[in-house]
C-alpha cells in the first residue's frame, strides 16, 4: 500500500466494535507476557482447546496458530518457515507449525512476538498434525504437554461414549493443570466463563448472520480477524461485550444501507477454507475488484459454542469444522449459503491442511448442487507465502465471476 | 522339507498377487474385509471367520482418485482409493478405516463416495490409550466395529471365538519377530525376498502365514549363512518398492532390523489375558507405542530406533519416507539429530508410489554406503 493510501485511511474509532476486538487480541499478547514478567507460568494452547478450562483456571495462554498466523500476514512466514526446514522440517508440514517450531528455537520475531511457554495445551479436534507439532515443542522445550484428545467423528452425531471420553479428558486436563500450576479450578468462575462464552457466542452468531441482508453490512474478510478474539477470548466479559457492539453495528448498517464492504455488492460468495494470510491483500482485492463480497465462511458457524452443561461443552468441543464428517460439514455450509443467499463457492486448497482440503472436493461438488451455484478453487497456503500463485486466484476468481454472471442474467 | 528359495518364491508370489489371494478365499466362501493402515482390529474380524486383507496401496499411475484428493496427501491412501474405484478390491465385504493420521480420515470420508459399492466401517481410536477411559473408549469403538461385522457375517460375535484369533494373531507375532531376527543374519536373503516375507502376512489369513513362515526359519536355520553385507535399519511406513529394494541389494546393504510401518511395527505388541477377550485386544492397542500416528510426548519411537541399530550392529539408519506423511515428516528432525548423537549414519529417501525415477534415491543410498563403509 502507498504511502499517500496510508494517510486517507481514517483513524479508526476507538468506540467501534473492529477497534475493541482487535485491542482484545493484542491484549491477550500483552496480559500473557505481563504473567510471565511477573513470574508466572503461561501456556501456548491449540486454537480449539477447550479455553474455558484456562479461562476458569485463571490461566494466561498464548496461541501459537494466532501467532502464525499474524506472523505470516505481516510478511515473516517464508522467514520463519525456513528455519525449521533447516533443521530438516519437510516443507510439506503444515506451515504453522513450521513457523511455530522455527519461532520456539529463535525466539524471536518482530512481526509478533509473544512469551515462551511453561506448558502445551494441546487439542487435536482440528487435526492430528496438531499432536506431532506439539509434541516436538514439549520434547525441545523440556515442557509439559497437556492433551485432549476429540477425534474425527465418522458418525453425523456425536455419541455419549464419546461425550465421556471427552469428559473424562477435560478432568484429568483440570487435574494435571492445577497440578502444574498451583491454580485451582472453581465451579463459581466455570459458570461465569460458561456465561460470558455463551453470550460472547450468541452476539456472533447474530452478527454473521447479518449477512443475509442484501446488501451484506459487512465485509466477509472482517471476520477472519474477529475470529481471534472467538478462538482466544470467547469467555471473558470484553469479548461479549465487543461482540454485541459488532452486532448492534451490523443491524445499523442495515438500517442505513451502509457496509464495511465497500463496494458495490455485485456477487456474494462463501470462501471455504483458512486464510491465505500471506496473500490477504491479494485475495480480497481480487474479490472486492469485481464487486465480490465474500459473505461468510464456516467460521460463522463453528465459533458459536453455545452449550448449557459440562457434557454439551463437551459435545460441543467435538462438532468444530475438522472434526465432523463430510455430511455434516456439507449440511452445515448448505445452510450458510442458503441463509445467506450465496451465489458462488471460493475453495482455498490449503496446501497447509490436509484435513480441511482431504475431502473438500467432494464436499464442495455436493454444496455446489444443492445450492446450484458455481464452485471454484485455487491453491494456496495458510503461511507459506511460496504455496500461492496470484495469476492463478485471478484466473479462477475470473471463471467465478462470470458464471455468476451468467446465472445472474439467466435470473433475469 | 522345502529349501528357503522355494518358500520365498511362494510368499514372493503371494505378495505380488494380492488379487489371485482375494479370488481364492472368495472362491472358499469366506468373506473377505479390507483393513486400510496402520492398525485395525484384525482379530475382530479374524474371529467372524472372514479374512482380513490388508490394503497398502500400490505403485500405480493415480487418475481417478484425483477426483477427491488434492495433490498434497499421501500417495499410499491415494492410491487405496484409486484401486478402490479401478474395481481391484470388488467382492471385499467392507472396509476397515482407523482415523490415526488426518489423512485416513479424510480417506475414509471420500472413500464412501468413490466406492460406494465397499461399505466403509470406520475405527475410531483414541490417542489418549494409557489411562482407563482410553481403553473404555477403545473398546467401544470395537463394538461399534464388530456391529458392523455382525451385518456381514450374519452372526453375532463370540467372544470365545475372538480369543482363539486372538491365539493366532500373538503365535503369528511371535513369529514374525523370529524371522524378522532371523533375516537380519542371512546376508545371502536380498531386501525383495525380506520384504515379501511380511507384504505376504497381509493378504493372508495369519494361520496360513504363521505356517509358512515357521517353516521358512526351519528352512533358514539349515541354510548356510553367506556373503558380506552392511547391516543398516530401516525406518519408514512403507519399504516395498521394487525399485528401491534392488538399490539397497546393490549396494551390499542388509536390512538388520526394521521399523517400518507395514512390517515390524505390526507385530511388536500381543494381546495379553484380560476379563474377556474383547477387553484383552483393547488393551493390546492401548498398550502399543513407538509409532509416528500414536501420541507420545515422549517421542520414545526416536531413542528406540537408535537402541535397535546397535543392538543389530548397524551403522545407519534409512529413512524410507513417504511424501506427505506428516506423521514420519515431524519425527525425522529428532530421529536425524539423535543418530549424529549416537554416532549413527542417516539419509533420508522420500519415495511415493508413483515414483519412476529412482537415480536420486540410488545416488543417496551409495554415498550411504561410502559413509558405513568408511566406518567398518
Amino acid at each position: 500500500m502507498s504511502e499517500e493510501m496510508k494517510k486517507k485511511r481514517p483513524a479508526p474509532d476507538p468506540n467501534s466494535a473492529k477497534f475493541k476486538l482487535g485491542a482484545i487480541a493484542a491484549k491477550a499478547y500483552a496480559d500473557a507476557q505481563e504473567a510471565k514478567d511477573r513470574g508466572e507460568m503461561v501456556g501456548w494452547c491449540s486454537s480449539n482447546f477447550p479455553v474455558e478450562i484456562p479461562e476458569t483456571l485463571g490461566l494466561a495462554v498464548c496461541y501459537p496458530e494466532n501467532q502464525a498466523a499474524g506472523i505470516a500476514a505481516r510478511g515473516g512466514g517464508a522467514r520463519l518457515c525456513e528455519v525449521s526446514e533447516a533443521d530438516g522440517y519437510s516443507n510439506d508440514i503444515c506451515a504453522y507449525a513450521r513457523i511455530s517450531l522455527a519461532y520456539a528455537k529463535i525466539k524471536d520475531a518482530p512481526e509478533q512476538n509473544m512469551p515462551q511457554p511453561d506448558f502445551l495445551l494441546c487439542c487435536n479436534n482440528i487435526c492430528n498434525c496438531m499432536i506431532k507439532w506439539y509434541e516436538n515443542l514439549s520434547k525441545e522445550l523440556h515442557i509439559p504437554m497437556i492433551m485432549i484428545d476429540i477425534p474425527f467423528n465418522p458418525d453425523y452425531e456425536v455419541s455419549e461414549d464419546e461425550v465421556t471420553y471427552i469428559r473424562e479428558q477435560f478432568w484429568d486436563a483440570i487435574h494435571q493443570l492445577e497440578e502444574i500450576t498451583g491454580k485451582k479450578w472453581s465451579e463459581e468462575k466455570y459458570k461465569e466463563v460458561m456465561e460470558y462464552s455463551g453470550r460472547t457466542s450468541r452476539a456472533w452468531l447474530a452478527a454473521t448472520a447479518c449477512a443475509r441482508y442484501e446488501p451484506s453490512p459487512f465485509n466477509g474478510f472482517d471476520l477472519l480477524n474477529h475470529m481471534a478474539v472467538m478462538v482466544t477470548a470467547r469467555g471473558k466479559k470484553e469479548a461479549a461485550e465487543a461482540m454485541e457492539l459488532l452486532l448492534k453495528e451490523y443491524e445499523e448498517n442495515h438500517v442505513q444501507g451502509t457496509s464495511t464492504f465497500r463496494a458495490e455488492e455485485k456477487y456474494r460468495i462463501m470462501f471455504e477454507g483458512i486464510a491465505c494470510w500471506p496473500w490477504l491483500r491479494a485475495t480480497s482485492t481480487g474479490l472486492k475488484s469485481r464487486g465480490i463480497n465474500m459473505v461468510t465462511t464456516i467460521y460463522a458457524d463453528a465459533f458459536g459454542f453455545i452449550y448449557k452443561d459440562f457434557d454439551d461443552m463437551c459435545r460441543a468441543y467435538a462438532k468444530v469444522p475438522n472434526a465432523i464428517n463430510l455430511e455434516l460439514a456439507r449440511d452445515k455450509r448448505v445452510k450458510l449459503c442458503k441463509d445467506n443467499h450465496v451465489e458462488g463457492l471460493l475453495v482455498h486448497t490449503n496446501r497447509s491442511c490436509k484435513l480441511w482440503s482431504g475431502f473438500m472436493y467432494e464436499m464442495s461438488r455436493q454444496i455446489g448442487e444443492a445450492c446450484h451455484i458455481p464452485v471454484a478453487s485455487f491453491d494456496g497456503d495458510q503461511a507459506d507465502p511460496r504455496n500461492f500463485s496470484g495469476a492463478q486466484y485471478d484466473t479462477r476468481v475470473q471463471g467465478l465471476t462470470e458464471i455468476m454472471e451468467s446465472n445472474k442474467e439467466a435470473r433475469a | 522339507m522345502r529349501n528357503v528359495k522355494e518358500i520365498m518364491e511362494q510368499l514372493a508370489s503371494i505378495a505380488a498377487h494380492p488379487e489371485e489371494q482375494k479370488s481364492a478365499y472368495l472362491a472358499a466362501g469366506r468373506k473377505v474385509v479390507l483393513t486400510a493402515p496402520v492398525y485395525t482390529p484384525e482379530e475382530l474380524i479374524h474371529s467372524f471367520g472372514m479374512v482380513p486383507m490388508g490394503v497398502w496401496g500400490a505403485d500405480l499411475e493415480l487418475k481417478e482418485s484425483k477426483r477427491y484428493f488434492p495433490a498434497f496427501i499421501c500417495s499410499v491412501m491415494q492410491s487405496i482409493l484409486e484401486l478402490g474405484m479401478k474395481g481391484a478390491y470388488e467382492g471385499a465385504s467392507a472396509i476397515l478405516i482407523p482415523s490415526l493420521c488426518d489423512s485416513l480420515k479424510v480417506l475414509g470420508e471420500n472413500w464412501k463416495y468413490g466406492v460406494p459399492s465397499i461399505p466403509f466401517i470406520p475405527m475410531t481410536y483414541p490417542q489418549n490409550r494409557k489411562p482407563v477411559y482410553g481403553k473404555a473408549f477403545t473398546k467401544k469403538g470395537y463394538l461399534r466395529v464388530i456391529a458392523e461385522l455382525e451385518k456381514i457375517a450374519g452372526e453375532p460375535f463370540d467372544d470365545k471365538k475372538l480369543a482363539e484369533s486372538i491365539e493366532v494373531y500373538n503365535a503369528h507375532n511371535a513369529c514374525m519377530r523370529e524371522v524378522a531376527k532371523e533375516l537380519g543374519c542371512h546376508p545371502e536373503i536380498t531386501a525383495k525376498e525380506r520384504s515379501a516375507v511380511f507384504k505376504s502376512a497381509w493378504f493372508m489369513r495369519k494361520e496360513e502365514h504363521t505356517k509358512l513362515v515357521e517353516e521358512l526359519l526351519e528352512a533358514l536355520k539349515e541354510q548356510k549363512k553367506e556373503g558380506e553385507k552392511l547391516p543398516i535399519v530401516i525406518t519408514g511406513v512403507l519399504a516395498d518398492s521394487p525399485s528401491l529394494l534392488e538399490i539397497i541389494e546393490k549396494n551390499g546393504l542388509m536390512i538388520a532390523a526394521d521399523d517400518v510401518a507395514a512390517e515390524s511395527r505390526q507385530y511388536r505388541t500381543d494381546a495379553v489375558k484380560d476379563e474377556n477377550a474383547l477387553d484383552s485386544l483393547a488393551q493390546k492397542f492401548c498398550a502399543m507405542d513407538n509409532c509416528s500416528v500414536l501420541y507420545d510426548p515422549d517421542k520414545k519411537r526416536i531413542p528406540m530406533i537408535v537402541d535397535m541399530a546397535k543392538e543389530c550392529g548397524a551403522k545407519g539408519v534409512l529413512v524410507v519416507l513417504t511424501k506427505f506423511c506428516d506423521p514420519e515428516e515431524f519425527d525425522y528432525p529428532l530421529l536425524k539429530r539423535a543418530c549424529e548423537e549416537a554416532g549413527l549414519f542417516s539419509i533420508l529417501v522420500e519415495v511415493d508410489r508413483q515414483m519412476e525415477n529412482y537415480e536420486q534415491a540410488g545416488t543417496m543410498i551409495e554415498t550411504f554406503r561410502e559413509m558405513l563403509s568408511e566406518t567398518k
